[in-house]
């Protein structure tokens, strides 16, 4: 439409491509590549292996897929009920605007910080967290938070308000308002904040480092283990295993919300 | 079973702005009620402090003798049609109309029944097994009216429930809504609209609203015959309205005296005449007016004349003429005494709408 | 119409007394949650950073720490690195967006979908994929001695802050582009095509019909990019580089390999600071943005 003729339009298409192919899926490819290969010191790979992949499958690295998924799992859950509990509550009350600064403030506050936060907090009985896993789910949960808040009180915004105006004047309770209409008319937006908390979850690796006990290793963590004593290859199959899952979720999700999306 | 609505002094102001005010209607049971305004009138705000989304700052609204004013929505035992219908789109129609009968706690083997009966009702028996997004929109207004009637209510709110549709929709759907008025001749009916003629056709009573205030209220013939304010002669049907001075036994427009009963009125008032347009003559007769010609508008069936006398405009809508008078002409008009309202003055005058 | 007696809606108000809870009381439990576990903690961070380890209170820890040329290195590389990141982010992205959205191609929805998804990635795979394309091992140098036979390549910025600047730019581009594409489809095609019908060639159209209406898009992108590079961890900390330090890496170096909390606390707050001036920025310019859009709607 901008670009009527077809010359300049292959042009301009041309030029795209060649600043986005390199930029945004080449990075992907490479890890992708290198994570099958046995050496890379040219302009291709020097050999095909699943080497990496069959010490992921045995090593300790099964075990930090496994806890990333479940930190993921427990943290996004803890910051749907949360955000989404939030967003309901404050809605259409005077207090919305603080509710919404305030937990849209995580995503300000620099995560590293967050998690010196929480070392400086729950380091002491009567909260003494330091050490034990749930302090790295507490960090994941408070870092997604913000975003499951964001897109459920956004979906409220869009919400027509005549359907509960209507399932009240049938004689619904504001509970079954709630839960038979407010919640599922909800229920893409809010499948797609489950699918992003956690994605970012999963990578999140900046509270993690300030946090992670030695018995409960996310595989972000791993990822960097790996490359920072130079096995930049098993970091690869690593990172990859680490994408994969991500997109799985990702997959899952939208499959709910395309049978969710009713209008 | 009690039924009616009555509005004792309600006022809804939101911020500094009063939307109603002093609002006091009764609408008897089994009556159908119109509110008729120009948008920002105040009746939608009317109807959904009835149905509990609007909480009046000032007065009581009774739903039959019971004072509901406190009561949240689900308490309340309304059944409301808006606009946009909002079936619930998550649901099939069927599970829609059955929604509300299970929030009543309705035991379950009445359910279907029911449901099957609103359904039946409103000619959607073949559809309840689809979902909102697959039924045109009159037909998802039949949902809605279903899932409202299902119930049982005692007062049925409609909101502009026709506007979404298209004309030839609307004609059909306004037949059925007289229809069911028929069928369930104990349930009250408040149906806002801005449409003079769903108004007009279903309505036994009509309340004219304007300002967020009530301009006049009675039964269509009424309001038409005998409108009480410049407003309602204006926004039901269309009317010449004219600025008079009250003399003994008629009043004068300018220097012409006009024969008309000025009731009660004292000599030297001011007041407005009201003469509906089809009820203007051509040529000589009574209350004779002279004036130019200053459009001619051919409309089938009519014509519509319009004539300037002494600086006021007098619309006649005339049976199709077989010659019609150049613009620029002086013609004569008049009109029968008793064709014509006297009003109290203070109204804007002016070419009626419509 | 036996059954209307059973409707819950005909029995009196008074038959059922409720304890009256007032709407917004809902919302604490959440709050209450937060502040426990977020608001109070950050506020220790505080705490501690004018608690000198020696006792007492007071702002010697700042003294010290501004002091310091690490962290002065540090806050000057944080906001370098942070502000270029921004600006390419935001060209980059624009130009991008742009042709996605008005210069339709085969595969363009894909292109947005593949966007959404790169958004959910860490950061640090970015690094990661650059090691192998600039490292010293990488494809870049190796087809470089390839073909000069030279003994090294030439390329060795992964360690410098360009190599930190073009991670970050490459991994928040796509944060730039989102809110641009929604911006983009809210323009209607009708507008673009009355003003080219009006003689106007497409850098004109772009310039006085699409940027006036991605102006707040752009805005709130960019200022949301530049608080999230701020606090850009894993691009940072993956590079390995010695020379490149910003606030969250002196912040973890500071806590966990220092041991020094106090010193950790006096630069985190210092980073939450810069971060929270320019998160009010964005939350100023989205409102402003949401205000235009509810005005025009």
């Amino acid at each position: 439409m901008l670009v009527h003729s077809p010359r300049a339009r292959r042009a301009v298409q041309a030029a795209f491509f060649a600043l986005f192919l390199p930029v945004f899926a080449l990075p992907f490819l490479v890890i992708v590549t290198a994570s099958l290969a046995t050496g890379w010191s040219g302009a291709f790979p020097s050999g095909a292996t699943l080497d990496h992949y069959r010490a992921v499958a045995r090593g300790d690295a099964l075990d930090a897929l496994v806890t990333s998924v479940l930190t993921a799992l427990a943290a996004s859950a803890a910051a749907l009920v949360t955000g989404t509990w939030a967003a309901l509550a404050a809605r259409g009350t005077r207090a919305r605007r603080v509710v919404g600064v305030l937990f849209v403030l995580p995503v300000a506050v620099p995560s590293v910080v967050v998690g010196l936060a929480l070392l400086v907090a729950f380091s002491e009985p009567p909260f003494l967290l330091n050490g034990t896993p749930a302090i790295v789910v507490l960090a994941h949960a408070i870092l997604v938070t913000a975003f499951a808040y964001q897109s459920v009180a956004a979906a409220l915004d869009r919400l027509d308000p005549a359907c509960e105006q209507a399932a009240a004047s049938l004689g619904a309770s504001p509970l079954r308002v709630l839960v038979q209409v407010r919640l599922p008319l909800l229920l893409p937006s809010l499948s797609a904040a489950a699918g992003l908390c956690f994605a970012l979850s999963m990578g999140e690796l900046s509270a993690t480092m300030m946090l992670y006990p030695p018995d409960w290793l996310p595989l972000p963590v791993k990822v960097f283990a790996a490359t920072d004593r130079g096995a930049l290859f098993p970091g690869a199959a690593l990172a990859v295993v680490l994408m994969v899952t991500t997109l799985l979720a990702l997959t899952a999700v939208s499959r709910i919300r395309t049978r969710a999306a009713y209008r | 079973m009690t039924t009616g609505i009555r509005f004792d002094g309600v006022t809804v102001a939101y911020g500094g702005t009063t939307v109603l005010e002093s609002f006091g209607l009764t609408v008897e049971p089994g009556e159908v009620m119109a509110l008729l305004g120009p948008s920002g009138s105040g009746k939608t705000t009317a109807l959904r402090a009835v149905a509990g989304f609007v909480r009046p700052t000032a007065g009581r609204v009774f739903i039959g003798d019971r004072d509901v004013t406190a009561l949240p929505p689900h308490r309340r035992g309304i059944g409301m049609v808006v606009q946009q219908y909002a079936l619930f789109p998550h649901m099939k129609a069927g599970a829609n109309v059955a929604f509300g009968l299970k929030a009543h706690k309705v035991p379950r083997g009445e359910i279907a029944a029911r449901v099957a009966e609103a359904l039946e009702m409103t000619g959607m028996s073949a559809y309840a097994g689809r979902y909102p997004r697959e039924l045109s929109g009159g037909q998802q207004q039949r949902v809605a009216i279903a899932r409202a009637l299902a119930i049982r209510p005692g007062v049925l709110l409609l909101d502009e429930p026709l506007s979404a549709l298209d004309a030839r929709l609307r004609s059909g759907m306004l037949t059925e809504l007289a229809r069911l008025h028929r069928e369930l001749p104990d349930v009250s009916m408040l149906y806002v609209t801005h449409d003079q003629v769903e108004a007009l056709t279903l309505a036994d009573r009509i309340a004219v609203m304007d300002g967020g205030r009530l301009q006049d209220c009675g039964t269509p013939q009424d309001l038409y015959r005998r409108p009480g304010s410049a407003f309602t002669a204006s926004f039901i049907g269309s009317a010449n309205l004219l600025p008079v001075t009250v003399t003994d036994g008629g009043v004068r427009l300018g220097g012409t005296r006009l024969d008309v009963p000025a009731g009660g009125a004292a000599a030297g008032a001011s007041a407005t005449l009201c003469v509906r347009p089809h009820l203007v003559g051509l040529g000589a007769g009574p209350n004779a007016l002279r004036g130019t010609v200053t459009e001619v508008q051919w409309r089938g069936a009519t014509h519509r004349l319009g004539v300037d006398i002494a600086g006021h405009r007098v619309t006649a809508e005339l049976r199709e003429l077989r010659e019609t008078p150049p613009l620029g002409t002086e013609v004569t008009v008049h009109f029968a005494a008793h064709d014509a309202v006297l009003l109290p003055a203070g109204a804007d005058g002016g070419e009626a709408r419509g | 119409m036996a059954s209307t007696e059973a409707l819950s809606g005909r029995r009196p108000p008074t038959a059922l007394p409720r304890l009256r809870v007032p709407a917004w009381a809902l919302v604490l439990p959440p709050v209450a949650a937060l502040g426990l576990v977020f608001l109070h903690p950050l506020a220790l961070v505080l705490w501690q950073s004018v608690s000198p380890e020696g006792g007492g209170h007071g702002f010697s820890a700042y003294a010290d720490v501004f002091a310091q040329a690490a962290f002065r290195d540090a806050l000057r590389n944080t906001v370098l690195i942070a502000a270029g990141s921004t600006a390419g982010a935001l060209v980059l992205g624009f130009a991008l967006a742009l042709v996605i959205a008005f210069v339709p191609f085969p595969g363009g929805r894909a292109v947005g979908r593949f966007v959404d998804v790169f958004l959910s990635f860490p950061s640090f795979l970015i690094t990661l994929a650059l090691l192998f394309v600039y490292g010293s091992a990488g494809m870049a140098n190796g087809v470089w001695t390839g073909v000069t036979g030279a003994a090294s390549g030439p390329f060795d910025f992964l360690h410098t802050p360009w190599g930190v600047l073009l991670a970050e730019i490459t991994y928040f581009t796509p944060f730039v582009m989102r809110p641009l594409l929604g911006a983009f489809s809210r323009i209607e095609t009708a507008q673009i095509e009355v003003a080219a019908s009006l003689g106007a060639k497409a850098p004109r159209i772009v310039r006085q019909v699409i940027l006036p209406e991605a102006l707040p898009a752009l805005a709130a992108g960019g200022s949301l990019v530049l608080v999230m590079c701020l606090n850009e961890f894993g691009i940072v900390l993956f590079t390995g580089a010695k020379g490149v330090t910003t606030l969250p890496v002196l912040v973890y170096g500071k806590a966990i390999l220092d041991g020094d909390y106090t010193g950790a606390c006096v630069v985190a707050v210092v980073n939450i600071v810069l971060s929270l001036a320019l998160y009010g920025l964005y939350r100023m310019l989205t409102t402003r943005m949401d205000g235009v859009r509810r005005a025009r709607a």
